[in-house]
């Protein structure tokens, strides 16, 4: 069967998550995707986990996931010689996603103008933490400094811990957010193309993207002058996690009929019903009441045997797993989630894989493990581009490539 | 001919049968491209976002909730109860003019109302129809009831965030899976619109939320694959840099700070990738001698005695504006950024100086500030060409305009409860 971006075209350069998400993302629907990397390596590489703790480039958690279905090639983007391999790449590709900020781009030949010379229909992405205009677009941002500027930070934290700082989330989550903006806006500028033959250059600003994310905490301000702060109480509750016997659970009553579900299945207790737990944002003000109380009733359960009898009353009510939980769900195995991929310098290991393999026509799919550095020198180079073995090995010797 | 949104999807319609976040985000984002996004609302099943805070100057009311009006910015409402066939009809009608539909409800729902994709292709055979249900449409879990923040447990992101020594799973300060989930859906609807452009063929695509949020921590899976744990909680800790982290700054001076924020609570993001970035850290801290001290010179050095570094750090920032030490670290090449909050984001200089934001007049709340779009197109610019609709704000449009009823049929559906 056909996949849904087959024949699609795609060079990625840059460093770390967020191009490489973006083109992973096309690349598990199909699209040949060739990662460039600079002579020493993505970043990525120096990130685990890594197994037994001891860093390997070739073993690196993150970049083993994060480029899969990749072709891999190196090249010095600051050299002349490797700027103009790069003008040839672009005229093959259909689509270049990178997320160099804007003052390291000219130094890698990478301005649109230039390489839309070399090919008119290119569509181009730039990922960077704040944009290309601006007065801060200069400034650099790592993942922990997108979340400050675009509010997630502030908002990660706990209840009743004012002294605790804010809170980065868990891997380079801004980085993964920038890189699906970018791909559903490539894949915009794409269907324009195929309408118009035009092809045109997108900047995609990390910090945005965050702000656009910030749930209804953004409009505190304009609607009711109001900031929500991360160590305040939740506005409804239940909205928390409590200790079972073996593990944690998190339950949400987010419409009255589950808050009534749940005070069914905790055998309707008299404190239930009083007045101060009416509703679900009486709940929120009154939490400190509520808490204890069940807190009580949560730790005589089994973390699973609550899963299930919570859900059969359509309350959400959820395990806090861990990957192992993840690892052996049941639902994952039989929507057969996990795929499991051989490396040749790595191994062997199960990945998450595609979130909507269920495309109907044309099943999305990882199928090939991350590429070792350089490992498709030969291919690209000498297949693609059709340079000679002479030509090649005189890239190598001066460190092109 | 009726206005619509500016982009690549301008002329392309989606129906939207969504509820809560996730769906309605991914709504947004298809309307920025410039697609008319049409909302199938009812005041029989308001969409929560509609009915919880916050509300233009506290004044409870459906047209005056902020968090609906955040994340519907440029759609079009229309009032339709699916309980009666008519209303469902009138849906698969505006399907058959339309290019796509997302969804985002438990699995069956749909299909309850007699909307699920084996009818609408009937009626539209080439259309992409996303799901974006919590669990996907198929596994044993498929029915389960799921939020945002359920899934922030689901996934593994409430074990793998938090402080350092604290075992009590962590929310992540947001509905993360929702926005995620709403990203990976508008990403499906755009692939499967543009395998649709090169062969005429739609499809229908499941998508799992839960899914979409794993495929955010592969890492952490294969992290527990080659060690038999998963990462250890490092709080504001990076694996390879240092230092990196949130230090506190100078208390607020009096006045400064709106109703219920503490004048101590403020917090500087500071991350140093290379040496040359702690040596211009250094330099900004008016502390040079550090640059040399073998306890930090190099990476690995920094990392070996970051209780220590960060106390030196700390020390530095609690005597400095979060502002005026950004401002100062970034001329010196150093990446900073205070922690903003949500009238801080509304007020960035920055964001504000690229025209980020979007100010629409609403007919209900007037102009307010709402986020915008974050991209910028070359060939194809885009832009939000109103704010979010009142409930029933297109009713005339959709029902006289493009389904052809006349005011007489109207009237008949209102009175039916067809158009509730």
């Amino acid at each position: 069967m056909a996949k849904a971006l087959e024949g699609l075209r795609v060079l990625e350069c840059g460093r770390m998550a967020a191009a490489a998400y973006a083109a992973k993302l096309l690349a598990d629907l199909g699209a040949t995707v060739i990662k460039v990397e600079e002579p020493q390596g993505d970043i990525a590489r120096r990130y685990g986990p890594f197994p037994g703790g001891e860093p390997h480039p070739e073993k690196s958690a993150l970049f083993l996931y994060l480029n899969c279905n990749k072709k891999g090639i190196t090249l010095d983007l600051r050299q002349p010689e490797g700027q103009a391999l790069l003008q040839r790449l672009v005229a093959w590709a259909d689509v270049l996603v990178h997320n160099y900020p804007p003052p390291e781009m000219a130094a890698r030949g990478l301005d649109y103008e230039a390489l839309a010379r070399a090919n008119p229909r290119l569509v181009m992405a730039s990922i960077s933490p704040f944009g290309h205009e601006g007065p801060h677009r200069d400034y650099r941002g790592y993942d922990i400094n997108v979340m400050a500027a675009g509010g997630w930070a502030w908002l990660n934290g706990w209840p009743g811990h004012p002294e605790e700082p804010p809170l980065k989330a868990y891997g380079p989550q801004t980085e993964y957010q920038a890189g699906i903006a970018a791909a559903v806006a490539l894949l915009g500028a794409l269907l324009h193309r195929e309408e118009t033959g035009q092809g045109q250059h997108i900047e995609v600003s990390g910090q945005e993207v965050v702000a656009t994310e910030l749930e209804f905490v953004f409009p505190f301000w304009p609607y009711e002058r109001r900031v929500p702060v991360r160590w305040g109480q939740r506005i409804i509750a239940p909205w928390d996690y409590f200790r079972c016997q073996d593990g944690w659970a998190f339950v949400i009553c987010v419409e009255e009929h589950q808050w009534e579900r749940l005070v069914e299945l905790m055998g309707d207790p008299e404190w239930a019903h009083w007045e101060i737990f009416s509703d679900r944002t009486r709940r929120a003000q009154n939490y400190d009441v509520l808490r204890p109380l069940l807190e009580e009733w949560f730790a005589q359960w089994r973390v699973d045997d609550l899963y299930k009898a919570a859900q059969a009353k359509r309350i959400p009510l959820a395990p806090a797993y861990d990957a192992a939980g993840l690892l052996e769900s049941q639902h994952l195995r039989e929507r057969e989630f996990f795929v499991s991929l051989d490396h040749p310098v790595a191994g062997t290991y199960r990945y998450p894989g595609s979130p909507y393999h269920g495309f109907s026509e044309t099943p999305a799919e990882v199928r090939e493990p991350a590429p070792t550095l350089g490992q498709h020198n030969q291919e690209v180079y000498g297949g693609i581009l059709g340079l000679s073995q002479e030509e090649i090995a005189a890239l190598r010797q001066r460190a092109v490539i | 001919m009726a206005e619509h949104g500016k982009g690549p999807l301008s002329g392309y319609r989606v129906v939207e049968l969504t509820t809560a976040w996730a769906g309605p985000y991914a709504g947004q984002v298809l309307a920025h491209l410039g697609a008319e996004s049409i909302r199938i609302e009812s005041v029989n099943r308001l969409c929560v976002t509609r009915t919880i805070v916050p509300f233009a100057e506290g004044q409870r009311h459906y047209d005056r909730a902020g968090y609906f009006c955040e994340y519907n910015q440029g759609k079009r409402s229309v009032q339709l109860n699916l309980a009666r066939p008519e209303a469902v009809e009138l849906v698969k009608r505006l399907v058959a003019m339309s290019d796509a539909v997302i969804e985002n409800f438990a699995a069956g729902v749909v299909e309850r109302w007699g909307l699920g994709y084996e009818e609408l292709k009937k009626v539209k055979p080439d259309i992409v129809m996303v799901s974006m249900s919590g669990h996907g449409r198929t596994g044993p879990l498929r029915n389960y009831v799921s939020y945002g923040p359920y899934l922030v447990a689901l996934s593994g992101f409430a074990t793998l965030t938090g402080y350092r020594g604290w075992e009590h799973p962590m929310h992540v300060g947001m509905s993360y899976p929702d926005p995620n989930g709403g990203w990976h859906g508008a990403f499906a609807v755009m692939a499967g619109l543009y395998y649709r452009k090169c062969t005429g063929r739609g499809q229908y695509v499941d998508l799992s939320q839960w899914e979409a949020a794993i495929a955010l921590l592969g890492d952490a899976i294969l992290g527990y694959l080659m060690n038999g744990h998963q990462p250890p909680r490092l709080g504001n800790r990076d694996p390879v840099m240092a230092p990196h982290g949130f230090f506190r700054c100078a208390p607020a001076r009096d006045g400064e700070l709106p109703e219920g924020l503490l004048p101590e609570d403020r917090w500087i993001s500071i991350a140093c990738g290379s040496d040359e970035e702690w040596q211009a850290l250094c330099r900004v801290m008016g502390r040079p001698e550090l640059a040399r001290d073998p306890r930090f010179a190099t990476r690995e050095a920094r990392k070996a005695n970051e209780d220590e570094l960060e106390r030196i750090v700390e020390e530095w920032t609690l005597t400095q504006d979060p502002f005026e030490a950004t401002r100062r670290l970034q001329e010196a090449g150093v990446a900073a950024y205070p922690a903003l909050n949500n009238k801080e984001v509304a007020e960035d200089p920055h964001l504000n100086a690229r025209r980020f934001f979007t100010e629409k007049e609403h007919p209900v709340v007037g102009v307010r500030k709402h986020t915008g779009i974050p991209w910028r197109m070359s060939a194809t610019p885009c832009e939000v060409w109103r704010a979010a609709p009142v409930l029933g704000q297109d009713n005339d449009y959709v029902f006289r305009q493009l389904l052809g009823l006349s005011p007489d049929d109207i009237e008949e559906l209102k009175r039916k409860e067809v158009i509730l």
